[in-house]
């Protein structure tokens, strides 16, 4: 070795503990993590920069960090991850859906005495099922922000051309089945059918039926129970059968967003899905009107899927980070916050305020706001792994779908496999 | 300079960054999978050989194993032939032509995801690419990444599609690596065409062809990211491949150990492969070696 | 013909990606934009919350930094492994290959336990030093090298040539293409890279441009498709200017290799 290469050795090992990288400042640097919304929605994006801005200048010497993860799967790896190696972000957005791993194990503060100890905030101001689906008897491990019911869209316009009456209280499976058979003709279904199971477990529900266990603890004998199986052969009827559904891979191959274009008379989907119709130039927006599920029970279930705001266990700065969910969830920052149309408000007086404007509107949102007394937290918020127990469920819906696989035997393999890696937990 | 401790010095840079960040890692996983480490609660309960005793009597790990094997056994092959004829197509215009050399090295540069996508694409339904254009001929449509016969074949025809860029850019340095001396003389003893190739462009490629062997056995065996964006193992598991099961083990239902001991016995069977592969190899390599 | 069937993966991103924000899927005969949006262009390149320049600065600065360690670090040792004789030499070379054989899935989570540990997370350090190795370079140059007839450097070694200046003088020099291979495999992997980028690092500064852009994906309903292939169009002219630049490299071994 050459003095020169040796040199060029020990200017390589000296340079590398310069790569530590450390904060120590005076000012506190509060990170919060989310999924990154919407990144194709500019105004979203600067309406949130600005009440971050707006908090940092109520807080002097607080500094937001914000650690945008892109993806909702990305988001929980990351976020777990970053939990494994002790460095999760002080505050974090929380999925309802994958609620249950962060709060079971132990990943979150209880803000239960922030709220008891806080004058200036009260639960009461939310709705009380939203706030519950972060609750662990006493505790609670989140604030939360918004959420949406499921629901059914209808095009009321196609509804009148078929002689249907868009059903205004509750309505059965039958019903569902007969105004789909009624909407169908050349060039549009009736109802637009995706292999997505957030969007289709309602069904086993409405049908007295489910998924897991009320313990959430197995899944043979409920998700390939007979009521089960009943549920899911009518979806599957309504896609093989009567056809009043795309089969999925026609829809794969159209790609476009059958309802949205005018091919689709009905879509079960949340929320959200208003603020991306406004981009449809086809579809009038007055006449879209939002109905509660089909069901063959006395009253309608549907889920709610959610979203809040928390803060980790091992959080460096409780106080600072309470105060941002606050001023977070306040009446302020969430009127504006609300004004993107993703979802409902978690705030009763920002969701009701919304009740006024545009008639056909106004029906939107009170047809949401009626259904949220009857609905249901998503299984991912209590137990942990949900989405497995998803995957399994449409694997099995494609097994049957697209490869003829009978109902009883896919469901009854899913719920074995289900079993299987809960055993494993 | 002639000192004992020269070989070692031009090694150890890279054996340095090797045991750091190759075996370390390696063995924490090896020690991981002889405990049930439960990753997210932080418990971490002693079980032997167990993880590996699960493994021999899973069905499910059976299945990923054979549907590699699958899927390496054609694609691994096929890749290479189509690589080394688009290569020495190639390698002449690649000498030549200026501007448009780029173009050679396009499927390389592109992100798999972008690939995949439009794979996704390529192979829809009614509309996709090969749909549309086998419709005109009266062909009935084939959902290809959903039907139980079509979605392994489609996934390794389009590997050798994929793999066909970075596997030419390979061969292509490998033939322009030949030394132009050596075809001099065998256009002196009068070889042309095909009997050129056989005599001095193939035995020459020897080592390029190792190595293109071996890496693309390891990488069929590691096959990931195209599964995960067209197929997620189905339909009923029939592209359930190794790749993909140890990444569903690990991230999906943070399984460490079961993912680590599954990794291990990956291992072992591309090690078994790889040795062969060498072995086989090592006829045509005498002469090249300094050893 | 075979460059037109090469070009496909590139004109579809860059037919897709100027069709209207948030529209689906073209089919075949919908391929040809009606009217070119360009103005997905302006939204991902001068979006105000999207530093893609940053990003960019990071990729260039990662990229660079990887394929200039690699280069240096592994052909030194496939130097070594190629026409060196020592002790253990097989059993070391085995232990490289055996390195590639274990699947990343698996080291990802000690390796970030590990970056933790030195506190590199969020830094260029986390992105760049994992990657300055690599067992698949190492076998690559070694193979090359091996091409390479023995009486090269014998020849050079008699003319009083140190091992430093072989390697240096007389293989690298005829070794051109094979070094522009594996910079420019270390180059592709190290830019298109997402998951370990999107691990190591959390704040925006650091993103590298795929982690950065990845953030088009979705609208509210679904994935965005024009602006997904914008970004990843975005993404790859980088990567396609800096093979336009370097492309001569690629055929340099030959020439050089037969003067000598």
């Amino acid at each position: 070795m050459t003095r020169r290469e040796a040199l060029a050795w020990l200017a390589a090992l000296g340079a590398v503990p310069l790569g530590c990288r450390e904060f120590e400042s005076s000012s506190v640097a509060l990170r919060l993590a989310n999924w990154g919304g919407a990144g194709d929605d500019s105004d979203y994006y600067r309406l949130v920069k600005q009440i971050y801005r707006e908090f940092e200048a109520a807080h002097p010497g607080v500094i937001l960090k914000v650690e945008g993860v892109p993806g909702s799967q990305e988001y929980v790896t990351k976020v777990l991850l970053d939990h494994v190696a002790g460095a999760m972000p002080d505050v974090m957005a929380l999925d309802a859906s994958s609620g249950a791993v962060f709060i079971d194990n132990g990943t979150l503060m209880d803000l239960a005495p922030f709220v008891e100890k806080d004058k200036a905030f009260s639960l009461g101001d939310y709705f009380p099922n939203v706030v519950d689906i972060a609750r662990r008897d006493k505790a609670i491990y989140a604030i939360p922000t918004d959420f949406t019911p499921m629901v059914v869209y209808c095009n009321a316009a196609h509804f009148r051309e078929a002689g249907v009456a868009v059903p205004t209280g509750r309505w059965s499976f039958d019903d569902f089945l007969s105004a789909a058979q009624r909407l169908t003709r050349q060039g549009r279904y009736g109802f637009e059918f995706a292999n997505w199971m957030p969007g289709w477990v309602m069904f086993l529900w409405n049908n007295g039926s489910d998924v897991l266990s009320p313990d959430g603890s197995r899944a043979t004998g409920i998700l390939d129970g007979p009521r089960s199986v009943e549920a899911v052969q009518y979806l599957a009827d309504l896609v093989l059968k009567h056809r009043v559904a795309p089969s999925l891979s026609q829809a794969a191959a159209t790609g476009v967003d059958l309802f949205a274009t005018g091919k689709a008379s009905m879509k079960v989907v949340g929320h959200w899905y208003l603020a991306s119709l406004a981009a449809f130039k086809d579809l009038d927006p007055h006449e879209i009107v939002v109905v509660e599920l089909p069901t063959n029970l006395p009253q309608s279930v549907t889920v709610m899927y959610e979203a809040g705001q928390a803060i980790s266990k091992n959080c460096r700065h409780p106080e600072v980070a309470w105060e941002f969910l606050k001023f977070w969830a306040s009446q302020g920052v969430q009127s504006r916050y609300n004004q993107s149309g993703i979802a409902v408000c978690a705030r009763k007086d920002v969701a009701e305020a919304s009740l006024k404007g545009e008639p056909s509107k106004v029906a939107r949102e009170e047809a949401f706001l009626r259904i949220v007394p009857s609905a249901r937290s998503p299984w991912g918020a209590s137990v942990e792994g949900y989405d497995r127990v998803e995957e399994f469920g449409q694997k099995a819906m494609d097994d049957i779908l697209k490869n003829g696989v009978p109902v009883q035997a896919a469901l009854s393999k899913a719920a074995a496999a289900i079993d299987k890696e809960f055993a494993l937990r | 300079m002639k000192r004992s401790g020269t070989p070692y010095f031009f090694i150890a840079p890279a054996l340095l960054h090797l045991v750091v960040f190759g075996f370390l890692p390696i063995m924490f996983a090896l020690w991981v999978s002889f405990f049930d480490w439960k990753i997210l609660k932080g418990t971490m309960p002693f079980v032997g050989l167990g993880k590996y005793q699960e493994l021999m009597n899973d069905p499910g790990f059976g299945n990923a194993l054979l549907n590699s094997a699958k899927y390496a056994l054609v694609s691994v092959p096929t890749g290479m032939a189509v690589a080394v004829l688009v290569a020495l197509l190639a390698s002449d215009q690649i000498r030549a032509a200026g501007l448009f050399r780029t173009v050679y090295y396009i499927p390389a540069v592109c992100s798999t995801v972008a690939i995949s996508m439009l794979w996704i694409y390529v192979y829809l339904p009614e509309n996709g690419l090969i749909n549309a254009t086998t419709a005109l001929f009266g062909l009935k449509s084939v959902d290809f990444l959903n039907e139980q016969g079509w979605a392994m074949p489609a996934l390794a025809f389009m590997s050798v599609w994929v793999g066909l860029g970075p596997r030419m850019i390979i061969y292509v340095a490998g033939i322009l690596g030949i030394p132009p001396s050596l075809y001099e003389a065998a256009e002196l003893d009068g070889a042309r065409g095909w009997r050129r190739f056989w005599s001095v462009t193939w035995p020459m490629l020897a080592p390029t062809n190792l190595f293109v062997l071996v890496t693309g056995t390891i990488a069929a065996f590691q096959l990931f990211t195209p599964v995960y964006m067209m197929t997620r193992g189905g339909p009923l598991d029939s592209t359930d491949v190794l790749g993909y099961h140890i990444y569903v083990e690990s991230w999906k239902k943070f399984h460490v150990s079961n993912a680590s001991a599954q990794s291990f016995l990956l291992l072992v069977v591309i090690g078994v492969l790889a040795a062969v592969q060498f072995k086989l190899a090592k006829r045509q390599l005498e002469g090249y070696s300094a050893g | 013909m075979l460059a037109i069937l090469l070009m496909a993966p590139f004109v579809w991103m860059l037919l897709v990606s100027l069709h209207e924000s948030r529209s689906s899927i073209p089919v075949l005969r919908d391929l040809w934009p009606k009217e070119a949006h360009w103005e997905n262009y302006r939204f991902v390149l001068l979006h105000p919350d999207v530093p893609v320049f940053r990003f960019l600065l990071n990729s260039l600065v990662v990229a660079g930094a990887v394929v200039a360690g690699q280069l240096l670090v592994c052909s030194m040792a496939a130097y070594g492994f190629a026409r060196l004789r020592f002790r253990g030499r097989e059993f070391l070379f085995s232990l490289f290959l055996g390195s590639m054989m274990f699947a990343g899935t698996v080291t990802q989570i000690p390796t970030f336990l590990l970056v933790r540990q030195l506190h590199w997370l969020d830094t260029y350090w986390a992105l760049i030093v994992p990657g300055i190795g690599s067992a698949f370079g190492v076998f690559l140059l070694r193979q090359f090298f091996l091409q390479i007839p023995l009486e090269i450097d014998e020849a050079a070694r008699i003319d009083g040539a140190g091992e430093w200046k072989v390697y240096w003088k007389v293989i690298l020099p005829m070794s051109r293409a094979a070094l522009a291979t594996l910079g420019a495999f270390a180059f592709i992997a190290t830019w298109t890279d997402f998951f370990w980028p999107l691990i190591a690092t959390s704040s925006q500064d650091m993103r590298t441009l795929e982690v950065g852009l990845s953030i088009f994906k979705n609208s509210y309903n679904g994935q965005n498709w024009p602006l997904q292939m914008t970004a990843a169009v975005v993404t790859l002219v980088p990567v396609l200017a800096v093979f336009l630049l370097l492309q001569r490299h690629f055929v340099k071994g030959v020439t050089i290799g037969s003067i000598k």
